[in-house]
């Protein structure tokens, strides 16, 4: 196709104007890469950390009393369900010497709670093992009050009695608040505790997918006898947070943009200023107006094309050097992420050439040819 | 021989209003198929204006340019494109080249315009003109590395590549020496007569008109006087 060789040729003809312009697309494409994977990396690690490990949807008795476990073999039915686990719950109340503690005790299978709350990962001392009389504590709790693994820990159940047990492991979930207040036990001892027969339960914890699918699997399960409690709605400041986080990368990523179609239009309008004169006696020879205008749009076209590449290549070296800083998420590429990016890149060198390719195929052959 | 080329009645007005400017009233002229004509006049006197008009670089305000038994009144920039590119090859007082492009490029360019394909035969009627142009194995030099009367040379050369039937030269010989302006006439000469080119060259320089068939001469927008020269 002679008007792509011919936009190749002036491309190469001005090699470092088109060096430059092709570094200024990649140097944009790369930012917008790394930035949307650096925000996308950072969200999933906030998200992952605040709700990874817990449930995305808690039902509860709406009269307050108890649940079965078949409501949890229902709830599995969902197709965004993954894990449903039925738990039971209790406040218990630890006194030291001259000062009490309350703790959240979840009790279950190991297997259940494990699956919600990831603990087998997260012992860091001692072993996950919930055999009856053996209960699970946090760092926080067990530095606070001094008490490690193989201590007994006794403390005042909801029925007034007294409850003994064994410390068989802590755990360290990530969270100062949990880590001194959160317990788990054996779902039997807890049945104990709380006078319930092995059919009864407290609730159900549920996890998710897609844990922002979680409002619309709440709205299905909302019953008259269960109250759905939705991590969204308990987090809505984070949320809120992120959505923002999310708007400011966006807004960066579309200055950038910006740029990059001011620097191609530029480069663009200036080879379309140098190149008049060529453009004239192709037309004398026979060029329409057409074909004339092609060559910058296909200039274009190669800038794009040749910009996203680079951008793409020092997008992912941008993120390989960041795999070696001292932070606790990692970024990860997204393919959809850069698809995008590289299809909105040369979109927009696309259209900042509407300009310069318009005026090149104004240009009158006679002007150019009388004016030598 | 049938006319190649009919300018009827051709007026050509710059402007509007007050300010509207006469370039050209009332020519009219024909040329045969293979004739070696010339537009002689002073400058400003209208004759580029007249070449820019029966090239189809430019329309005229009123009357008609008949060019190859076609008219081509009320035809759009893109007809008029296409036919500039298949009868007509151009020569101008700067040769034009394209400086990102080798001598070959330059000369198959009108070709690949057109939509020809570029095969052996086009390479080798490259080969050809560049011989019958005194320019042998120059075909691969960047046309910026050529002196000027070479540039020139290939600029001719690039003219003749799609066989147009009429070259029109406006001040072909403006910017070469003596030397050089003799052999592009001898050039012109021995195209005309052995591919039976036709040529209408515009000059300001009588003798070079001399040189012609056909002395056209146009004085204020006008055409004064057509006639043979039968005194070279």
């Amino acid at each position: 196709m002679l008007a792509l060789s011919i936009a190749a040729r002036f491309l190469r003809s001005s090699l470092g104007q088109t060096t430059l312009i092709v570094a200024g697309i990649g140097v944009g494409i790369a930012v917008q890469i790394f930035v949307g994977s650096l925000i996308t990396g950072l969200q999933a690690d906030l998200i992952d950390s605040t709700v990874g490990s817990s449930p995305h949807l808690t039902l509860r008795p709406a009269d307050g009393e108890t649940v079965t476990a078949e409501l949890a073999d229902d709830t599995r039915e969902e197709p965004e369900v993954t894990t449903a686990v039925p738990i039971r719950r209790m406040s218990v109340i630890y006194a030291a010497d001259d000062d009490s503690t309350a703790l959240n005790v979840t009790a279950g299978t190991a297997d259940d709670l494990d699956a919600i709350y990831d603990l087998e990962e997260r012992i860091v001392a001692g072993s996950y093992s919930l055999e009856n009389g053996e209960i699970l504590v946090g760092t926080a709790f067990s530095d606070d009050q001094g008490i490690g693994v193989g201590d007994p820990l006794s403390v005042l159940l909801p029925d007034g009695a007294t409850g003994d047990y064994t410390v068989a492991g802590i755990f360290d979930l990530g969270a100062a608040a949990p880590n001194e207040r959160f317990t788990f036990l054996a779902a039997g001892s807890a049945a104990d505790a709380l006078g319930l027969d092995p059919e009864e339960y407290s609730a159900i914890e549920i996890q998710l997918d897609d844990v922002f699918a979680s409002t619309e699997v709440a709205g299905r399960l909302a019953a008259d006898d269960v109250t759905v409690v939705d991590w969204q709605e308990e987090n809505e400041e984070l949320l809120s947070g992120l959505t923002a986080q999310s708007g400011s990368s966006l807004m960066i990523q579309a200055f950038v943009l910006v740029a990059v179609a001011l620097g191609i239009a530029s480069t663009l309008a200036i080879s379309a200023v140098q190149k008049t004169r060529q453009i004239g006696i192709l037309k004398a020879m026979g060029m329409t107006d057409a074909a004339a205008g092609r060559i910058f749009l296909l200039q274009a076209l190669i800038l794009g094309v040749a910009g996203v590449a680079a951008g793409i290549v020092l997008g992912y070296l941008l993120i390989l050097g960041f795999s070696f800083a001292p932070v606790d998420f990692s970024v990860r590429p997204s393919v959809t992420l850069i698809a995008v990016s590289a299809s909105i890149g040369i979109a927009v060198a696309m259209l900042s050439s509407i300009i310069p390719s318009r005026t090149t195929s104004r240009v009158d052959p006679i002007e150019v040819i009388q004016g030598g | 021989m049938a006319d190649l080329l009919a300018a009827e009645d051709l007026e050509k007005v710059y402007g509007q209003g007050e300010t509207a400017t006469r370039a050209l009233a009332s020519v009219s002229f024909s040329l045969a198929e293979g004739e070696f004509a010339s537009i002689v006049g002073q400058s400003g006197s209208g004759k580029s204006t007249l070449l820019n008009l029966v090239g189809l670089l430019d329309t005229p305000t009123s009357g008609r340019v008949v060019l190859g038994e076609k008219d081509t009144t009320g035809l759009g920039r893109k007809a008029l494109a296409r036919l500039r590119g298949e009868l007509i090859g151009f020569v101008f007082q700067f040769h034009h080249l394209l400086p990102e492009f080798t001598v070959a490029e330059n000369m198959l360019m009108p070709l690949r315009i057109a939509g020809e394909r570029i095969g052996d035969e086009q390479r080798d009627r490259v080969g050809e003109l560049l011989d019958l142009l005194d320019l042998p194995g120059l075909d691969g030099k960047n046309a910026n590395q050529l002196s000027g009367g070479q540039k020139q040379r290939v600029a001719i050369g690039r003219a003749l590549m799609a066989r147009p039937r009429l070259i029109l030269a406006d001040e072909p010989t403006g910017n070469l020496d003596t030397t050089n302006t003799d052999a592009v006439y001898q050039l012109f000469r021995d195209i005309n007569r052995e591919l039976g080119t036709a040529f209408l060259i515009v000059t300001h320089d009588r003798a070079v008109a001399e040189m012609t068939d056909r002395i056209l001469e146009v004085l204020d927008g006008e055409l004064v006087q057509d006639v043979r020269n039968d005194y070279r």
